[in-house]
């Protein structure tokens, strides 16, 4: 027995001194290896230059500004600047009115205090033509309504109701004049351009989207489609519209967004080399803000 | 707190709790007990079975049983030969007895074998019951060391307002450790523990074979001679 004890602590100390000088926890490789992180500038989000979109293509992007003042986003740039905008004829004048655009008029006949000579050689085209209906662009006196005193509805003198005016806007304000727009859409405020590729697939789609007119609630008119694309831009699959409502309107707009999907294609601005980010998208075609994905 | 330097065994004892370093140095006497009582046992039953294969060799060579009997008794002998050694001695004892006494011997002898057989199981057993417990009480002792050492560990978190793992490491390592050596001296136990028992098994089946024929031969014996 008492060999077996010796033999087996020999053993146990041989094991233990083995462990000691061979099992020490070695730590842990630390890796120092950076985590790869792209930078990605502001730039590199969708902006749109402010400008129209036939201009030509500038290197710095200047807005359309024919005022100094405090600028104001111009919603047409293809309509004619007058000095103050037209309230389009109603049929019952509400009578509350009557007095409130006097004030803002008056408040920027203030502002505009210093001699603007392109607003007033635009002011003076707009006096030179000769326009049956519309009112005078100068008097701050609300305009006249072409209605009759009672309101009778006569199909055949619908012609006589119909606005003949041209479609007219405020003169875009600005900090410094400039009279050459450049490329760029009247909502945008970027001072580059930069449009990622389902921007741009976006910005096509809302140019082919007709959205019915008329409709009080527009969220009803929401549709989303997903849509599976080739390589080459080409739809894959028909689009498959995964918002259903029961409204002509919804189904209006719909059809129609389908249709925009059809048409636009090939949708070349869809670059190859990242197929796999828009292989299969979805698309929210949205009233409210036109296109959003 | 420890530094970064590499944890070696050493290190994980040193640093631990008493009670911790107490569990792990009775671990550590248990598993040297474990392999001193296996390589004992293996000797032994070796050494056993290799006696059995001789003394059966003997026994059923032809040999008077007489010269076999004055062979063996001279020097203290083990399982099959201390098996027939007893029988032998009362039958001779009845035998050269001047009242011949016939009536119980053959009850008497195999009360006599019967002893022997539980004299030399329970040599071979002997010691056996230490790897049992070790094998069954060895992991909850490395476990209590553990819990205690985790439970000193988180104390130390307490009160060191630190949760950073090089705070908590160390200590888990440690305790941890306990469980290690826990199951180091329990496992070999289980294993030489059921072995042995296996073992102890067959020899007691031999050594019960062995005597059911003597007793029968002894038996014949006494029916011819009564």
């Amino acid at each position: 027995m008492r060999t077996a004890y010796t033999i087996s602590a020999i053993g146990h100390a041989a094991v233990l001194l083995w462990s000691v000088w061979s099992l020490a926890a070695k730590p842990l490789p630390v890796s120092n290896e950076g985590l790869p992180v792209d930078l990605v500038t502001a730039s590199e989000f969708s902006k749109i230059t402010a400008g129209t979109q036939s201009a030509p293509k500038a290197d710095t992007a200047k807005p359309l500004v024919e005022k100094v003042a405090e600028a104001k986003p111009i919603e047409d740039p293809t309509a004619k600047v007058v000095e103050k905008r037209e309230v389009k004829a109603a049929r019952e004048p509400p009578p509350a009115p009557e007095s409130k655009p006097a004030e803002p008029e008056s408040d920027k006949k203030q502002a505009e205090a210093p001699p603007d000579p392109i607003a007033d050689a635009l002011a003076k085209d707009e006096a030179k033509k000769p326009e049956p209906k519309k009112a005078d662009a100068k008097p701050p006196t609300p305009p006249k309504k072409p209605a009759p005193p009672a309101p009778k509805f006569d199909p055949k003198q619908v012609a006589a109701l119909l606005d003949k005016r041209d479609s007219a806007r405020l003169a875009a304000a600005g900090e410094t004049l400039n009279n050459a727009p450049s490329l760029g859409l009247s909502n945008g405020a970027a001072a580059q351009l930069s449009l990622s590729e389902l921007d741009a697939l976006r910005a096509r789609l809302a140019q082919l989207w007709t959205v019915p007119a008329g409709a009080k609630d527009p969220q009803e008119l929401v549709v989303l489609i997903r849509i599976k694309l080739k390589p080459d831009g080409r739809l894959a699959a028909p689009p498959i519209v995964l918002t259903s409502g029961k409204s002509p309107l919804f189904m209006a707009a719909r059809d129609s967004a389908i249709r925009a999907l059809f048409r636009g294609q090939p949708y070349d601005m869809l670059k190859p080399e990242h197929y796999e980010q828009w292989k299969d998208v979805e698309i929210t075609f949205d009233p409210r803000d036109m296109i959003r994905g | 707190m420890p530094s970064a330097a590499p944890l070696s065994i050493w290190d994980l004892f040193q640093n631990a709790d008493l009670i911790v370093k107490l569990v792990m140095v009775g671990l550590l006497v248990a598993s040297v007990m474990v392999w001193a009582i296996a390589i004992e046992k293996l000797f032994l039953y070796s050494r056993t079975r290799r006696a059995m294969d001789s003394f059966e060799q003997a026994f059923w060579s032809g040999q008077s049983l007489e010269e076999l009997y004055r062979a063996l008794a001279s020097r203290p002998s083990h399982s099959m030969a201390a098996l027939f050694v007893a029988a032998m001695r009362e039958w001779k004892r009845s035998i050269e007895g001047q009242p011949r006494s016939f009536a119980g011997l053959q009850m008497r002898i195999e009360k006599v074998m019967e002893v022997t057989i539980q004299r030399e199981i329970g040599r071979l057993e002997r010691h056996l019951l230490v790897l049992a417990t070790v094998g069954s009480a060895g992991p909850f002792v490395g476990l209590f060391g553990t819990v205690w050492g985790i439970m000193t560990s988180f104390r130390a978190i307490a009160g060191q307002q630190s949760t950073s793992l090089a705070v908590v490491a160390p200590g888990i390592a440690e305790a941890l450790f306990a469980t290690a050596i826990g199951l180091i001296a329990a496992i070999p136990a289980t294993i030489f523990y059921n072995k042995f028992v296996s073992d102890v098994n067959k020899q007691a089946q031999r050594l019960q074979g062995f005597a059911d024929e003597f007793s029968a031969i002894l038996s014949r014996q006494i029916d011819e001679r009564g």
